[in-house]
């Protein structure tokens, strides 16, 4: 009798564990500790039994009975805590509500990154008119009327005297018309030049910069771009100054950086030459001071000019300056 | 330019490698573009020998020859006309691959052994010749390398030049800059040549009328030349620096101008009428036929070169066809002359017309060069041509050219520089270009550039020199002092990144378009008034197509550009905006414009796709107008009014409006006019816009900052009001009569309901307003608010006409 209860406590307990729901949980409750449960059965009979058994067997029936309560309990928190995890999971792996995000145009945010630099080295922004006199275009830049010069920039003109600007240069004299040194100002902007092909746009972008005070030297004009180039396109970028000609500089140079694309072995993007050229600079050619009243014996400076599209077309990899101005979603949609 | 390295190597020694002096240059200033490898692919062509020449049995026009290998006889078949037995010629043997990527391999032609192929000059790409079989010196061993044998290891150097270096647009040029970087001597050719026959004074006459634009004139004479090819290295030398080859005295010309930068000009001296030169200016009107067969008509600007009769050639561009050398030639007439820089290039541009000539003088010949490269002709003439050189030469040149004389600063330029060169470094440095020096004295150098660098005439232009011949990379790097700008920043930019942040928070995407557009695009916007400023037309005199003509006086032209471009791509979902200047024309080509900077924003296609949590839905006037709002209201701008105004063509007339400060519009917004997307040619319903004036916003933003409010400390009273009306009657007015009569404890209104359906008609809608009320100085009673909220009610019933919801 004793064996039996024993083994009926296993078997109950094994199938409780078993049990995921309530209405399974209640069928084992009337199973066992029902009015007529395998449990109660045996306690309604022990009339039946022998006298000295009827202590032993009460005891352990009564024993079994409150076990299996007490686990009816646990595992009744055990469902329902179970049932809780599965009404109140979220799938975390679903999209959340999105409002979609805009994109800004890569030009707009290289220019940035560009004046970003410059203005912590403590240049300010100016901007100037897209359409501008010629005077300030060329001639107040020491390009003269009638001069080859002129020729390295093909020209859009509204009139003989008024041309789209081929640069941000003329906001050079335009600022030193209206300011003593010291100077120190970026001019970025839209230029224009009459030539279309795959590797030119009518329009595209620079930033010019120019810094004007006493004693300024070629060796700042090399450290001031040699810091700008690092922090655009990283510490350990090479870049090399070589002669090269400007009307409004003098002496003028051309800055390369290390091919970002091979580093300098050679690949297409550098023509295999290992080399891409930035920027032009120089040193502020003294017939430009000339134009704007400045005295060449007291002041000294340098200015420079970067390409925007030529920058953001190295940074992400870019192949055709073309697709900048097409707007096309599948590009803006890549910055 | 374009120049052999091996032409080079006549004037200096260069015992670096291509690469190497491809780098010396290109860090000189004379960026070197490209090296290409010249005669260095030809491979298995040997020199052989032509033995005999027999007709094939089996073609007219083919041949067969005996050729001698330099060990055995072979025969190769071969159809050029100019196959004389005894010649020595190249002969690809069979398993060689021909610089054009061509195989050669033995193989029957007709029926007859061919074992391998005689070559032409272009067939080896040497030349552009192909009028026969190359002719090789007879010296040559049969059997030999055609490479070796005939030292044609070569390389072209692509140069580009910048427009301050006229001198260096030559061989002897740039053999100078090489001599000036590798310390070496340059060695010019000497001049030595034989006269004879008559002076050339007696045989003709020069007179120079316009001594400003001809400052110097020389020629000098050749007579009875025998015109034909020039020899081989003359031809490849061309060749490589792409000039084709004629006969040997225009050849000549065109060699020297290339060794000496000098443009040389041949006349057919019998038909120079009377003799005689004359440069003068051309009339007005006057036609003239240059040798490229173009009648042309020049200006009183133009120089003319004049015999006794007539113009004989535009000076300093091109020659005329009347007194061009032909193969009847006999007698040349060599003109060496100095033309005024700025004279050439007018008439040069005037005409359009650019020519080799032209692009040295208006950059400027050495006009002590001019006798040089006279004289050079001459010699080449008397050793290629059989011509007999007519003693001495003219040459008019009343005043001769004095270089400037420039003190340099030793400190000042060091200073300037940022380096510490001593002054006899400098010396050497400018020795090396081959200036007058004087030693240092009291910290100075006295300095004579040569006649050829017409660039250097200043002592800024010196101490460029100096920094490129220390070498831009060692000087040394260091940083100029740092000032921090005083001023704040551009209003304009601020406004800028903060309007592009709220955009792209708003789903936004930039775009940027050309600031030109075509006409058309602005016709097509239906825009009739010429006064109204989207008229006031900028037009380029010189565009490149007639769609980027005019200067865009709307940004809208472009945005609607782009959303064709993408609709038809198949991107029907898009939000877009530009912000960029427009330009209206004052009314006189020859001042600038006014440049307006405008922002622009469109939306078109779904709000938002489907997604699992949203239906997706197309956007409409609601979603542009809040766009706007955001907007405007993260720049803190106070009194802004929607104003239902008459819109114009652009847009549609009953879901449009008129955006406005106080009584001053900053912009339109609404949707556009089915007929301009139409006329766009854009495949969709409807697009929405928004143009706004940004220079109107910056001046209502000027100056403004945040100010902090104090919270309110006693609670508010919400209360609703609904009300059904007209349907044309707008909601807010409604907000100000609540207000109004609200008086100061309305805090604020919102509209949050809005019902329109069956249950009221098609012509009402019921409206529903929350009123926040709100005292500053207490705790609003119930009984306080519900009076004043009755009063408001009646009067927004009374002035609207509506009745009470149950809502």
């Amino acid at each position: 009798m004793e064996d039996q209860l024993l083994s009926l406590k296993k078997n109950a307990l094994d199938e409780l564990e078993s049990i995921k729901d309530k209405k399974d949980l209640e069928a084992f409750r009337i199973k066992y500790l029902g009015k007529k449960g395998k449990v109660t059965s045996i306690l309604k009979g022990l009339g039946d039994l022998p006298s000295d058994k009827k202590p032993i067997i009460g005891k352990l029936a009564n024993q079994i009975k409150s076990e299996l309560s007490e686990e009816m309990d646990n595992a009744e928190n055990r469902i329902r805590a179970n049932k809780m995890k599965i009404d109140q999971t979220l799938d975390i792996t679903l999209p959340g509500r999105r409002a979609l995000r805009g994109h800004l145009h890569p030009i707009n945010l290289v220019n940035r990154e560009i004046c970003d630099i410059l203005v912590r080295m403590g240049y300010r922004i100016v901007k100037g008119p897209n359409v501008e006199f010629d005077y300030y275009n060329f001639e107040a830049l020491n390009f003269p009327k009638d001069h080859p010069a002129r020729d390295m920039q093909d020209t859009f003109y509204v009139s003989d005297k008024v041309v789209l600007r081929t640069h941000t240069s003329p906001m050079q004299v335009r600022v030193m018309e209206q300011k003593r040194p010291p100077v120190a100002i970026i001019a970025p902007g839209k230029v224009y030049r009459s030539d279309s092909d795959v590797s030119h746009t009518p329009m595209f972008h620079q930033v010019e910069g120019l810094l004007v005070d006493k004693g300024i030297t070629f060796g700042d004009l090399k450290g001031t771009l040699t810091s700008f180039v690092h922090q655009m396109f990283g510490p350990r970028t090479a870049l090399r100054f070589r002669p090269s000609f400007f009307p409004f500089t003098e002496p003028s140079a051309e800055v390369d950086i290390q091919c970002v694309m091979c580093h300098g072995k050679g690949c297409r993007t550098c023509s295999n030459s290992g080399w891409l050229e930035i920027l032009g600079a120089g040193m502020v050619d003294p017939a430009v001071y000339g134009f704007v009243n400045y005295d060449p014996e007291i002041y000294s400076g340098f200015a420079f000019g970067v390409g925007i599209e030529r920058t953001a077309m190295l940074k992400y990899g870019i192949d055709d300056i073309q697709l900048f101005f097409r707007n096309d979603m599948r590009f803006l949609r890549q910055f | 330019m374009r120049l052999s390295l091996n032409w080079l190597k006549e004037y200096v020694n260069i015992d670096v490698s291509a690469d190497e002096l491809s780098r010396l240059l290109t860090m000189a200033g004379l960026e070197v573009e490209e090296v290409t490898p010249v005669g260095q692919d030809v491979r298995m062509v040997i020199v052989a020998k032509i033995l005999a020449v027999d007709k094939h049995p089996e073609a007219d026009r083919l041949f067969v020859c005996r050729m001698d290998n330099g060990r055995d006889e072979v025969p190769v078949v071969c159809g050029a006309p100019n196959l004389r037995p005894g010649d020595m010629v190249p002969l690809a043997l069979p398993g060689a691959v021909l610089p054009n990527k061509m195989k050669v391999k033995e193989s029957r032609i007709r029926g007859e052994l061919s074992s391998g192929m005689l070559l032409a000059e272009d067939e080896l790409c040497l030349t552009d010749d192909h009028s026969g079989i190359m002719i090789l010196p007879d010296n040559l061993e049969p059997g030999t390398e055609l490479s070796s044998a005939m030292t044609i290891d070569d390389y072209a150097f692509d140069i580009s030049l910048t427009p301050n270096r006229p001198d260096c647009a030559s061989v002897i040029g740039i053999a100078r800059e090489i001599a000036a970087v590798t310390g070496q001597k340059i060695r010019i050719p000497e001049i030595e040549y034989k006269e004879e026959g008559p002076p050339i004074t007696d045989l003709a006459k020069v007179d120079v009328k316009d001594g400003s634009g001809c400052p110097r004139y020389a020629a000098g004479m050749i007579q009875d030349v025998v015109l034909g090819p020039s020899p081989f290295w003359m031809r490849y030398r061309l060749f490589v620096s792409n000039v084709r080859a004629i006969n040997n005295i225009v050849d000549i010309s065109n060699y020297v101008l290339l060794e000496t930068g000098q443009p040389l000009h041949t006349f057919d001296y019998d038909q120079i009428k009377d003799h005689r030169i004359i440069v003068s200016r051309a009339k007005n009107h006057e036609s003239f036929t240059t040798l490229d067969g173009q009648e042309r008509t020049l200006n009183d600007e133009h120089l003319m070169i004049c015999d006794g009769e007539r113009p004989v050639a535009l000076a300093g561009i091109m020659g005329g066809i009347n007194s061009e050398i032909s193969d009847n030639s006999k007698n040349i007439l060599i003109e060496s002359a100095f033309f005024n820089p700025v004279t050439i290039r007018r008439g040069s541009k005037a005409l359009g017309l650019q020519t080799e000539a032209s692009y040295h003088f208006e950059r400027g010949v050495d006009i002590e060069g001019v006798i040089y490269a006279l004289k050079r002709a001459l010699m080449l003439s008397y050793q290629l041509s059989e011509g007999k050189i007519n003693k001495g030469i003219i040459d008019i040149y009343p005043e001769p050219y004095t270089p400037p004389v420039i003190d340099l600063r030793i400190e000042k330029t060091n200073k300037f520089l940022g380096t510490s060169i001593t002054g006899d470094k400098m010396v050497s440095y400018l020795r090396s270009l081959e200036m007058k020096v004087s030693d240092p004295e009291n910290g100075r150098i006295q300095v004579i550039p040569p006649t050829y660098r017409v660039d250097i005439e200043r002592e800024v232009d010196l101490m460029e020199e100096i920094a490129r011949l220390e070498g831009y990379d060692n000087i040394e790097i260091t940083y100029p002092p740092v000032r921090p700008s005083e001023e704040k920043e551009l209003p304009s930019l601020t406004l800028k990144n903060r309007i592009c942040e709220i955009l792209t928070g708003l789903g936004f995407s930039e775009i940027i378009t050309y600031s030109f557009i075509s006409p058309e695009s602005i016709d097509k916007l239906g825009v009739e008034e010429d006064s109204s400023p989207i008229r006031s037309i900028v037009t380029l005199k010189n565009p490149l197509t007639i769609e980027q003509s005019i200067m865009r006086t709307s940004l809208l032209p472009g945005m609607l550009r782009v959303i064709r471009e993408n609709t038809a791509r198949g991107e029907m979902d898009l939000k877009l905006f530009e912000w960029g200047k427009i330009f209206i024309n004052k009314g006189s080509d020859q001042d600038l414009p006014i440049e307006k900077l405008s922002l622009i924003g469109a939306m078109t296609g779904l709000y938002q796709e489907k997604t699992w949590y949203n239906d997706a839905r197309t956007v409409d006037f609601y979603d542009i107008k809040a766009s706007v709002e955001v907007i405007l209201e993260a720049l803190s701008l106070k009194n802004v009014i929607f104003e239902r105004t008459e819109p114009g063509p652009v847009l549609h007339a009953l879901e449009s409006c008129t955006i406005k400060i106080d009584n001053t519009n900053i912009g339109t917004l609404g949707k556009v006019n089915p007929k301009v997307i139409k006329g766009y040619d854009i495949k969709t319903d409807s697009i929405l816009i928004f143009e706004l004036d940004v220079d109107e916003i910056l001046e209502n933003t000027a100056g403004y900052s945040a100010k902090f409010e104090q919270f309110a400390k006693f609670p508010a009273v919400l209360r609703d009001l609904s009300i059904i009306i007209d349907r044309n009657i707008d909601s807010s007015p409604i907000i100000d009569i609540i207000k109004k009569s609200g008086g100061d404890l309305v805090e604020s209104v919102n509209i949050f309901d809005l019902y329109e359906g069956e249950k009221l008609g098609s012509s009402k809608k019921a409206v529903s307003f929350r009123v926040c009320y709100r005292s500053k100085d207490g705790t609003l009673e119930g009984n306080q608010v519900n009076k004043i909220h009755e009063r408001v009610i009646e009067k927004v019933r009374a002035e609207t006409g509506g009745t009470l919801s149950e809502g």
